[in-house]
């Protein structure tokens, strides 16, 4: 396990370094000049000449870049031209939020993908109402979805709030910044709940597509493997078919939902920063829809580094898992 | 091995060379004109046709059938596990159940207390991930019986293998985990459906050893489904032999052996290929095949490849019928005249091999050859010794079987000979011009699927018109005995027999100075066999190929090939002439081969172990740790096996110390 663990380690380690070689060209080869983006445009000539020396501009390209990783590594992305922060402050501000959204979504995906993958491999009563329900969500934009959630669950049925993580005032600033985990930590329940309630739409909104993709590969084999040499070893020795589906069958097909969970979780973020327009979620979507119109690319490299490492992360989790799932995958 | 099955040990247990006529023996389950009909693409196939049969407490039961027989279905029958949508008629009595149209939580209940199964397959029919032991305690009940039964089954050291997951353990071992599952708790009737197809030759015979010894230790009744009368007939104390879904003959093994009654018995057991077949002659094939069982004829199925068939034979399908007490025979023809027609047909087809003229230049030479693969990556990397230094010579028109179990290196060497895989060190000449040809163990697989078999054939075939490209294909067809119209049929349109005939084609389209042929009848009915290896044969003799033949089965060697080279790990142990190597075998290696070729009439003798793996084969003679003759100077590390001269014949070599010492 250990060998495996090292060796995914360091393709993370790899593919970031990669990914921040990519975003450095694209900042050098766009027309955008970060020093006029700094100074303005009528900025005087020895200004300009001051401020590029400052920000280290004229010095070689590999340099800059080997100072780039450097500070990626440090946690350093350098300023955002738009708030004048630096952006790694930036993103701790609006980084739980999001966190705290997909993750939700994650967890709903998984959880409505098993259950449609069960209800329709068992034949189940629900799955007749349960899939076409999914289906016409998944083939819904994003964005559809939760502006038709709003109209119909917070300004129909006053169900659920429309806007923001939380209504209360006195939310508990806790360890880890998501609420929900916060709440329970303090074991503040009315706080848990209210949050709660915030992410049910905007994290079911980005969740239905993820789930209708995992149901699709979990059934597909789960009905495959129902049909094997092994699931007939365990009928033979008079097992029920739901013991067989759950006992044998199910940890032999996690791996393709496994896989297809980790594909899905690239789509989920641009699902999560679509989402939060429309739901007015403090997070990083609303970050990088504020610096995209003025061009501030140390704010939107800084995203792109940080969602592109999260993939990654989450892939190499799905891989171990699938080694955990599977004996024979050699570790 | 000595089993104490707590109170079901009390069973009655009948003796099992009890006469047929002992009709008051209970039946654990009977079977009663049981037809079983599936829907496949719009069409009905008849699986069985109307069957009875009685399985009697304590009896091995042999159920002996071709594929397409239905002794398949009626196995999943008994079990109650058809497909839901099959349309069954008749009953099928288990415990008092009829586990075709009781409900489903009966038939559960039936399995889990009455039922045991072993399947073809122990790698894909045992769950991959989940530890055996577990497996085996799903069934047992606790953990602590689940290790007394892997120890009943003689898994050495069962403690440790709790733990295992299928994978990690050989094939033997796997397929007795699935028989520790289907003896817990004590079973009435163990349904073992091909249960040694999928072993090696040595572990076959330990475990229809093991299968007897329960069943004399716990009493159960086993219904054992094989291809092959010989395997059944060996541990049966009944065999059954099935054709087209109906029954052909039922009787005790002796009798049945000794005094077949149905043409199509008679016909298999001529087919079969056994250490002592005629060798000089062409093998006695069953001309044609296995009739459609989606358009079934309505007289007797067996018709149209018998020899004995007349007008009688084609209004209904004959009802079994009782030849002499205990012994059933589904035909038309009395069972004197039968044996008597039948022996005189079979006289007027034996055909002579004409002499071979001896060639003295070699086609294929080999000197000193090694190969090894790496295994697995990073710091677990191991090689894997496939060959460890072998010399062979094939001659001009020679033919040459490498005969071994899996991990012998013996297809290794084959596809080092095809050009097919690189080799790592010594000497290998292969004289032109053509590259050899070779033929696989799946014919199916081995043609393009999307592909005329006109175009695979031709694609051999450059630089000629396209008038004399189809002329060639309709020769090298007619040469394998198929019509010219098989090559417009692409290859999931024709039959098992079929494939392989059209896989030769292709290979001597062109005739190649070696053809190099794969096990290419181990996936084929023992009618079948018999026929391609008469084909490969013919097709030597007329294009004076020669043939390199690998094969687990020293009865077919014996048969296609003038000399055997007989392979463990990777090293040739004993090499000679096919009469030499089958009569005096002098390495305890193929003597133990010799024996574990299932035969009629005679105890299944089991070499104790698997074959050593080839990540680390044992030191010294790395046959040392299973041979019975074994000395302390056979394990030791700088002990040099070679090859020497047996009796100073230069012909038969043994690479063994105490045999040629």
């Amino acid at each position: 396990m250990s060998a495996l663990l090292a060796k995914r380690l360091g393709a993370i380690v790899m593919i970031s370094i990669a990914l921040a070689g990519v975003l450095f060209y694209l900042q050098k080869i766009s027309p955008l000049d970060p020093v006029h983006a700094r100074l303005g445009g009528q900025a005087s000539a020895s200004a300009v000449a001051a401020e590029r020396h400052r920000l280290g501009l004229d010095r070689p390209e590999f340099t800059q870049f080997v100072d780039y990783v450097r500070g990626a590594v440090h946690g350093d992305l350098g300023d955002s031209y738009r708030t004048r922060r630096p952006v790694s402050t930036d993103l701790r501000a609006y980084l739980p939020a999001t966190a705290e959204l997909a993750l939700s979504g994650l967890l709903i995906a998984m959880v409505l993908g098993v259950l449609l993958a069960f209800a329709t491999t068992l034949r189940w009563k629900a799955s007749s109402v349960l899939r076409p329900v999914l289906l016409l969500g998944a083939s819904t934009p994003t964005f559809l979805l939760g502006i038709a959630g709003i109209l119909l669950f917070y300004s129909k049925l006053h169900w659920l709030p429309a806007t923001g993580r939380s209504s209360l005032a006195d939310v508990p600033g806790g360890p880890t910044g998501l609420i929900t985990v916060d709440a329970l930590l303090h074991g503040r329940f009315d706080v848990f709940w209210d949050a709660v309630q915030h992410l049910i739409m905007p994290a079911t909104a980005i969740a239905l597509g993820p789930a209708v993709a995992i149901a699709r590969v979990l059934r597909s084999s789960l009905v495959s493997d129902q049909r094997s040499d092994y699931a007939r070893t365990a009928r033979a020795k008079g097992l029920s078919e739901p013991a067989i589906l759950i006992k044998h069958v199910l940890r032999n097909c996690v791996g393709a939902a496994l896989s297809m969970t980790g594909l899905q979780v690239g789509l989920m973020f641009a699902g999560v920063l679509v989402i939060e327009q429309v739901f007015s979620w403090p997070g990083i979507g609303q970050y990088v829809a504020q610096s995209i119109p003025v061009a501030d690319f140390p704010a939107i490299s800084g995203v792109t580094l940080l969602l592109g490492v999260g993939y990654v992360v989450i892939n190499t989790v799905v891989d171990l898992l699938q080694a955990v799932a599977d004996p024979r995958i050699k570790v | 091995m000595h089993l104490a099955f707590g109170p079901a040990a009390e069973k009655t247990v009948t003796d099992p060379g009890a006469s047929t006529s002992e009709a008051q023996a209970i039946e654990v389950a009977s079977i009663e004109d049981l037809h079983v009909t599936f829907r496949r693409s719009g069409k009905d196939i008849a699986a069985l046709r109307g069957v009875s049969l009685d399985i009697r407490r304590g009896e091995i039961l042999g159920l002996v059938g071709e594929s397409g027989s239905g002794k398949s279905v009626l196995g999943l029958a008994l079990l109650g596990l058809l497909d839901a949508r099959a349309d069954v008629r008749g009953a099928v009595r288990v415990a008092g159940r009829d586990m075709a149209h009781c409900d489903q939580s009966a038939r559960r209940e039936v399995r889990r207390v009455h039922l045991g199964a072993v399947f073809q397959d122990p790698m894909t029919s045992l769950n991959p991930t989940m530890r055996v032991g577990r497996q085996v305690a799903e069934v047992a009940g606790s953990k602590d019986e689940a290790e007394r039964l892997l120890g009943a089954v003689g898994i050495p050291d069962p403690a440790s293998r709790m733990d295992a997951f299928p994978h990690e353990l050989s094939g033997g071992l796997r397929q007795r985990v699935m028989i520790a599952m289907a003896v817990a708790g004590n079973p009435d009737l163990i349904v073992a459906d091909e249960p040694t197809t999928a072993l090696d030759v040595t572990v076959q015979a330990q475990v229809l050893t093991l299968l007897r010894s329960l069943r004399d230790e716990i009493g159960c009744s086993v219904l054992l489904i094989t291809h092959d009368l010989g395997c059944a007939a060996q541990v049966a104390d009944r065999v059954a032999v099935m054709y087209a879904g109906r029954l052909a003959e039922l009787g005790s093994s002796a009798e049945v052996l000794a005094r077949a009654s149905h043409p199509y018995t008679l016909a298999l057991l001529r087919s079969r290929l056994s250490l002592a077949s005629d060798r000089t002659t062409s093998l006695l094939a069953l001309p044609g095949e296995v009739p459609n069982p989606a358009a079934p004829e309505p007289g007797c199925a067996f018709a149209p490849r018998c020899d004995l068939a007349g007008p009688a034979c084609l209004d209904a399908p004959p009802p079994p019928l009782e030849v002499r007490p205990g012994h059933l025979s589904a035909c038309v023809v009395p069972a004197v005249e039968v044996t008597s027609r039948l022996a005189e047909v079979v006289r007027a087809a034996v055909v002579p091999h004409p002499e071979r003229e001896p060639h003295n230049d070699d086609v294929v030479t080999l000197y000193r050859v090694q190969k090894s693969f790496r295994v697995g990556a990073g710091r677990t990397t191991r090689r894997l010794q496939a060959l460890r230094g072998v010399n062979l010579t094939v001659g001009r028109g020679e033919s040459v079987a490498l005969v071994g179990e899996s991990g012998s290196g013996k297809s290794t060497l084959l596809r080092i000979v095809a050009g097919l895989e690189s080799f790592d060190g010594g000497k290998l000449e292969v004289a032109g011009p053509d590259c050899p040809q070779m033929v696989f163990q799946d014919a199916g697989a081995s043609l393009t699927p999307w592909l005329t078999v006109g175009e695979i054939i031709g694609e051999r075939l450059r630089g000629i018109s396209r008038a004399e490209r189809a002329a060639k294909v309709a020769q090298a067809l007619a040469h394998v005995g198929l019509p010219a119209e098989v090559a417009k049929a692409k290859s999931a349109q024709l039959s098992g027999g079929q494939r392989q005939r059209v896989s030769l084609a292709r290979a001597t389209v062109v005739a190649p100075s070696i053809l190099l042929c794969d096990e290419p009848t181990s996936a084929l009915d023992v009618s079948l066999a018999a026929s391609v290896i008469n084909l490969i044969g013919g097709l030597r003799r007329e294009l004076g190929m020669s043939v390199l033949f690998v094969t687990h089965d020293l009865s077919v060697a014996r048969v296609v090939a003038d000399r055997i080279a007989v392979m463990y790990l990777g090293r040739i142990v004993e090499v000679g002439d096919a009469d030499q190597i089958t009569s005096q075998p002098v390495h305890p290696y193929t003597q133990a081969l010799m024996s574990a070729v299932p035969d009629m009439g005679r105890e299944p003798v089991a070499l104790r172990g698997e074959p050593a793996s080839p990540l680390a084969p044992p030191a010294g003679c790395a046959f040392h740790s299973r041979c019975p003759k074994a000395i302390d100077d056979c394990g030791d590390a700088l002990l040099d096996v070679r090859l020497t001269a047996v009796d100073r014949s230069a012909h038969h070599l043994a690479a063994c110390i105490r045999a040629t010492a």
